[in-house]
């Protein structure tokens, strides 16, 4: 919201020495947000006022001409100028070197053609006040020479800028009475009374004027008076400059009175055509007859913005017997809107119900500067002060105007007022530390509360423009104090408590454990990728995407679904860093979601649960060579699970993920449990993805990783051996489809005495045959006492006779 | 031939063994490798043998001639005697070893967490896909407040019927929510803090973004007052900036607290003169935050009449932008390589 200085300045003295800077801060630190000060001042900086005492013609150019100007200086100034409407005598605006036009013009001291001049006279379009390049501005009247023409065109106003975000709560501070009331208070000032004289709606006229409030809830207040004799034509300056300052456009006096009225008093009004809103027959009788009542399904209205909207019952309609007039507290209709023809008019000051407000404007998307203070939750008492006043503004500007009608007032409201009551010994507590007592009383009756001493409390009432919804508790009163006290005068103090050692989220240590490890050997980078995904790829990459969690409301339509899991997104960070990388490999820690119904409750009473949601642990590299990459990610993971004191074993998978390559696919277990999954995504898939380059992902829930880790017994440390271990290695060719970790764990079973089996070298070549390969390995030997050579070689051998019997194994010599 | 010259290899590396001090190791290398020494004597044959032996013979006298060149050079180095390797150049770069790298907000993240356990607050995590109830609702912001237009909210479509509808159920706008599950799940008194991802329905662009990382307080206990908000947010800057910062606290409207306020702290760009940074006011908005408002403690199950609360928020991606200088907030979800290799 926009605060013209000027305006404010109507309802409290502003000392001279509070400078618009300090008033701003002072707002920001009391009350509200100030987000920018603008000065229409600097808009005229070093242009002034001069009058035209000679023009010549300029020697060297037909079409220029020198003039001599009087800026109230003591030398007078030449000025070469290009206009042909000046002559002497002429009040004109003159630029000075130094002045920076609105338009963008910088004026320097010159030489044009040989002659020097001194400045610039100027044309309205160079000063912004509109189009006209015609000519000199000409002044009216007989300014004082040398006054700086924004004083003259009485641009001298100050324009704050207020942040709309810190006023949701205070409907009293969408205006600019509002704000004057704490600027007062801050100020220690006086607020001038804002209470125009009811006498002012006294009637000669014969209009029966009549409201039907069908649903008081929904309008506690409806007020309205007609008024006659009414000239439609433009607005006084005075009303459009503040109109314009405040961010409105003028529109004619009816208009802009209500919204003049709306911007003074926080009170949206609304004026409509009298002679547009008759029902039929009624016209003839000078009877009026409103109803305010919800509308009727698929019922229309044309608004004022020329847009035919459809409604819906819920919404509340100001309406004659015949049909819909306005959407009350959002906008007028097209049918009763003031005209040049227009003679007579109904003013319409009442207060709508803050929700069915919102919901209406929401639904219809029509956010007006009317809806947006009614949904803030009006004080309805103020319907009256603010039809007074326009009232009192129409007939100054319409001195014709005559009230026609009588006044309707509608009312059935009540305000919760309190009183309150402010324990003066809680108040300190709350603070953290004693306010004089005689400081709180004087903070709230200046702004407006009613207090009442007791003995140990305050009794306070709350003002009605407080009391709609913003102000209703102790708390309520410890903000206002504390506000206006000021937070920067508190004293801070260090809280009183038990110390105790924080409970350990385990979960997040082993989070920040595992991302220092990845970061660590493993040379990982980690990235944050979006919850969402894009619907296309989940179906490019065979994923069910009516199996995912889907917003209503995306921002894009490539980021409409939930991630279910993390290497979708991952698969695009390769395919983004491909040109620039030649090998990428990157991890996420990340949430992803499931629409079915989870583990964490939805709300406090009912228990039912929100959608599946948990943490994943996704490992990515993009390179060249898949089965290089098949390794290494490998072993990134073996690293990872080491350090965490976890075995892994990797599995063939029943069920594949729908990506993968079908040889290059495996899943990941770990304490006998399946975690996740290692596949390459399958290369003619990651070409369709834009991939150049093979791509290995390795996902696992980490919820799962985080229980393995609790339960496990890490860091127990093993005792050294005492007795020798003997070593021997063993290597045999086997059909190639035999899986290593089936061979691996016979031979590790085969005898207690083998205690680790290690594998040093794999072949796969022509030399053994297409189907064969050979796999050697170190194993150990160790038992409780020294062992001898044949009793190694006697269990080697048997170790031997099973794999042939199992495996077909064929032991290779070295 | 290959037999006298293996046999010579033999010798010449069991007297090597042998010798005991550095006289005799060059009578040995004299005797063995000198110009007239043994191996030069079997060496000067080969020339005259014929094409095929003289080039097996020949390899076989090298690979010979250097591996007791070698053993030899061991052996002169053993007894006191300077490598022969020419100058080195110790300005040279050492074998490259590749390190992995943690995401910006991981850092900052990491930090505070740390400065906050030592003040002995929990770390705390809550889901991302939050009911309509604790994001708002359980927060003071029933449906239609005026506060819900303060949250550019990411609804969920129901998954019923046609899809079109929308649940109660939305991409959570803040990390307070956790404020609630907190309080029920531990009760008073309590101090933790919740980092996390949080999401706002906006269209993006250098300075905005749908999805930033947020880092969520609330302290609970008995007469906590605002001094004590202040006081712990001044602390809390201490840790973050590891020097004094200027601050100035104003009133700030959210319906959760009461009274609420924001914490703004000089701009370091401008020392407080005003530039885009600020947006020229000088200041920038860092913490707000407030005392719990009672309706929001009775959601959580503790009873405001006993126990009373502050509760701050502080933008993790804000931090991390001022930290590192980032102008650009997309960089964080990006995945850009060339942007998170540098942290």
């Amino acid at each position: 919201m926009q605060l013209s200085l000027n305006w404010l300045k109507d309802f409290v003295d502003i000392p001279k020495k509070i400078t618009p800077e300090k008033l701003g801060l002072l707002l920001t630190t009391h009350t509200v947000e100030v987000e920018s000060i603008m000065k229409q001042a600097d808009k005229y900086k070093n242009v002034v006022v001069g009058k035209i005492l000679k023009v010549e013609k300029h020697p060297n150019a037909d079409r220029l001409q020198i003039a001599t100007v009087d800026i109230g200086e003591k030398e007078k100034r030449q000025i070469v100028c290009g206009a042909p409407n000046i002559a002497p005598r002429q009040f004109v605006p003159v630029a000075l070197p130094g002045a920076n036009l609105p338009n963008g013009t910088e004026i320097k001291e010159a030489e044009v053609r040989g002659v020097k001049s001194e400045g610039m006279l100027c044309a309205p379009d160079e000063l912004g006040l509109g189009v006209d390049h015609s000519g000199i501005l000409i002044l009216e009247g007989k300014p004082k020479l040398g006054k700086p023409l924004a004083d003259y065109l009485v641009l001298n106003d100050v324009i704050f800028e207020v942040d709309n975000k810190s006023i949701t709560h205070r409907p009293d501070l969408w205006s600019h009475y509002g704000m004057a009331r704490e600027i007062a208070v801050f100020l220690n000032h006086k607020l001038k009374e804002y209470k125009p004289d009811p006498k002012i709606l006294e009637s000669t006229g014969a209009v029966k004027l009549e409201a039907k409030v069908e649903n008081s809830d929904l309008c506690p207040r409806y007020m309205a008076v007609a008024l006659e004799n009414i000239k439609i034509e433009k607005s006084p300056k005075w009303i459009e400059d503040r109109l314009i300052a405040a961010g409105l456009r003028p529109i004619n006096n009816i208009v802009d009175v209500t919204n003049y009225v709306m911007l003074e008093s926080g009170q949206p009004l609304h004026a409509f055509d009298m002679a547009r809103i008759y029902a039929g027959k009624n016209a003839d009788l000078g009877r009026l007859r409103i109803i305010v009542r919800t509308a009727k399904k698929g019922q229309t209205i044309e608004t004022l913005d020329g847009r035919e909207r459809e409604l819906n019952e819920n919404m509340l309609l100001i309406a004659n017997e015949e049909k819909p007039l306005a959407v009350a507290g959002v906008m007028g209709g097209a049918s009763s809107e003031i005209n040049e023809e227009t003679k007579a008019v109904v003013l319409e000051s009442a207060n709508f119900n803050f929700i069915s407000v919102r919901k209406t404007a929401r639904e219809l998307d029509l956010r007006t500067d009317s809806s947006v203070r009614f949904e803030k939750a009006l004080d309805p008492n103020n319907c009256e002060t603010a039809l007074l006043r326009a009232v009192e503004l129409i007939k100054k500007l319409c001195p014709e105007a005559k009230v026609a009608s009588n006044l309707v007032d509608e009312k059935s409201f009540k305000l919760n007022q309190g009183p309150i009551v402010l324990d003066l010994k809680w108040l300190g507590k709350r603070l953290g530390e004693k306010i004089e007592t005689r400081k709180v009383i004087k903070i709230l009756s200046s702004l407006g509360f009613g207090v009442e001493k007791g003995e140990h409390e305050l009794r306070v009432t709350v003002p009605t423009w407080r009391a709609t919804r913003d102000i209703s508790i102790p708390e309520d009163l410890v903000e206002e104090v504390a506000r206006i006290y000021g937070f920067d005068n508190l004293r801070p103090s260090m809280p009183r408590v038990e110390i105790g050692a924080p409970i350990e989220n385990e979960e997040k240590i082993l989070e920040r454990k595992v991302k220092n490890i990845l970061v660590g050997a493993p040379a990982l980078t980690e990235v944050y990728n979006y919850s969402f995904v894009s619907e296309e790829q989940i179906k490019k990459m065979g994923f069910d995407a009516d199996n995912y969690v889907r917003l209503s409301n995306p921002i894009a339509s490539n980021q409409n679904l939930l991630r279910q899991n993390l290497a979708t997104n991952l698969i695009n960070n390769i395919r983004a860093n491909q040109a620039r990388f030649d090998s990428v490999g990157i991890f996420e820690i990340g949430s992803v979601f499931s629409p079915l119904s989870g583990d964490v409750n939805k709300d406090a009473v009912k228990r039912e649960m929100l959608p599946y949601q948990e943490k994943h642990l996704g490992v990515t590299l993009g390179g060249d060579s898949d089965l290089e990459l098949f390794g290494r990610l490998k072993g990134v993971l073996e690293y990872l699970f080491s350090f965490l004191k976890l075995d892994l074993e990797y599995k063939e998978l029943e069920i594949k993920p729908v990506w993968a390559d079908t040889e290059i696919c495996a899943g990941l277990v770990s304490g006998g449990k399946r975690i996740g999954a290692i596949a390459k995504l399958d290369f003619q898939l990651g070409k369709k993805l834009g991939l150049k380059k093979e791509v290995l992902l390795a996902e696992m829930s980490f919820k799962d990783l985080f229980a393995l880790v609790s339960a496990g017994v890490a860091g127990v440390y093993t005792p050294l051996e005492k007795y020798p271990i003997a070593s021997r290695d063993l290597a045999f060719v086997i059909n190639a489809k035999i899986w290593y970790s089936d061979i691996k764990k016979e031979i590790e079973n085969f005898s207690p005495i083998i205690k680790k089996v290690e594998l040093f070298d794999v072949y796969q070549g022509e030399k053994l045959g297409k189907d064969k390969k050979s796999l050697a390995f170190h194993v150990m030997y160790q038992t409780d006492r020294t062992l001898t050579a044949a009793e190694v070689d006697e269990i080697q051998n048997g170790l031997i006779k099973n794999l042939e019997e199992k495996f077909e194994a064929k032991i290779r010599d070295f | 031939m290959e037999e006298k010259l293996r046999q010579l290899k033999d010798k010449a590396l069991r007297e090597l063994e042998r010798v005991s001090d550095l006289n005799s190791f060059r009578d040995l290398e004299i005797k063995y490798l000198g110009r007239k020494g043994e191996l030069a004597e079997i060496l000067k044959s080969i020339p005259s043998l014929n094409g095929e032996e003289k080039k097996i013979f020949g390899a076989l006298g090298n690979e010979i001639k250097n591996e007791l060149a070698k053993k030899f050079e061991e052996k002169r180095i053993f007894f006191g005697g300077k490598r022969e390797r020419g100058f080195i150049d110790i300005t040279l770069p050492g074998e490259k070893i590749e390190g992995g790298h943690l995401h910006p907000i991981t850092l900052v993240q990491n930090d505070l967490e740390n400065i906050f356990t030592s003040m002995g607050f929990m770390i705390l995590d809550g889901p991302e896909l939050e009911s309509d109830y604790y994001n708002f609702e359980a927060l003071n912001i029933p449906p239609y407040h005026p506060a819900r237009d303060m949250q550019d909210t990411f609804y969920i479509a129901r998954t019923d019927a046609d899809g079109t509808g929308v649940s109660d159920l939305v991409l959570r706008t803040h990390t307070s929510p956790v404020q609630i599950r907190a309080m029920q799940k531990y009760g008073a008194p309590f101090r933790g803090v919740v980092p996390g991802r949080v999401f706002r329905s906006e269209n993006i662009d250098a300075s905005h973004e749908h999805t930033f990382y947020q880092m969520e307080g609330l302290m609970v206990d008995k007469d906590i007052s605002i001094d004590n908000l202040i006081f712990t947010l001044k602390q809390l800057l201490n840790g973050i900036f590891k020097r004094a910062v200027d601050t100035r606290i104003r009133p700030g409207y959210f319906p959760f607290v009461e009274p609420g306020i924001e914490l703004d702290i000089k701009c370091a760009l401008c020392g407080g003169a005003g530039c885009p940074a600020c947006k020229h006011s000088g200041w920038l908005e860092l913490l707000p935050a407030g005392m719990v408002h009672p309706n929001v403690l009775r959601a959580g199950g503790i009873d405001p009449d006993i126990y009373s609360g502050f509760a701050f928020g502080l933008g993790l991606t804000r931090l991390a932008m001022m930290k590192y200088g980032i102008e650009d907030i997309r960089l964080f979800n990006g995945g850009d390589l060339r942007f998170l290799k540098q942290f």
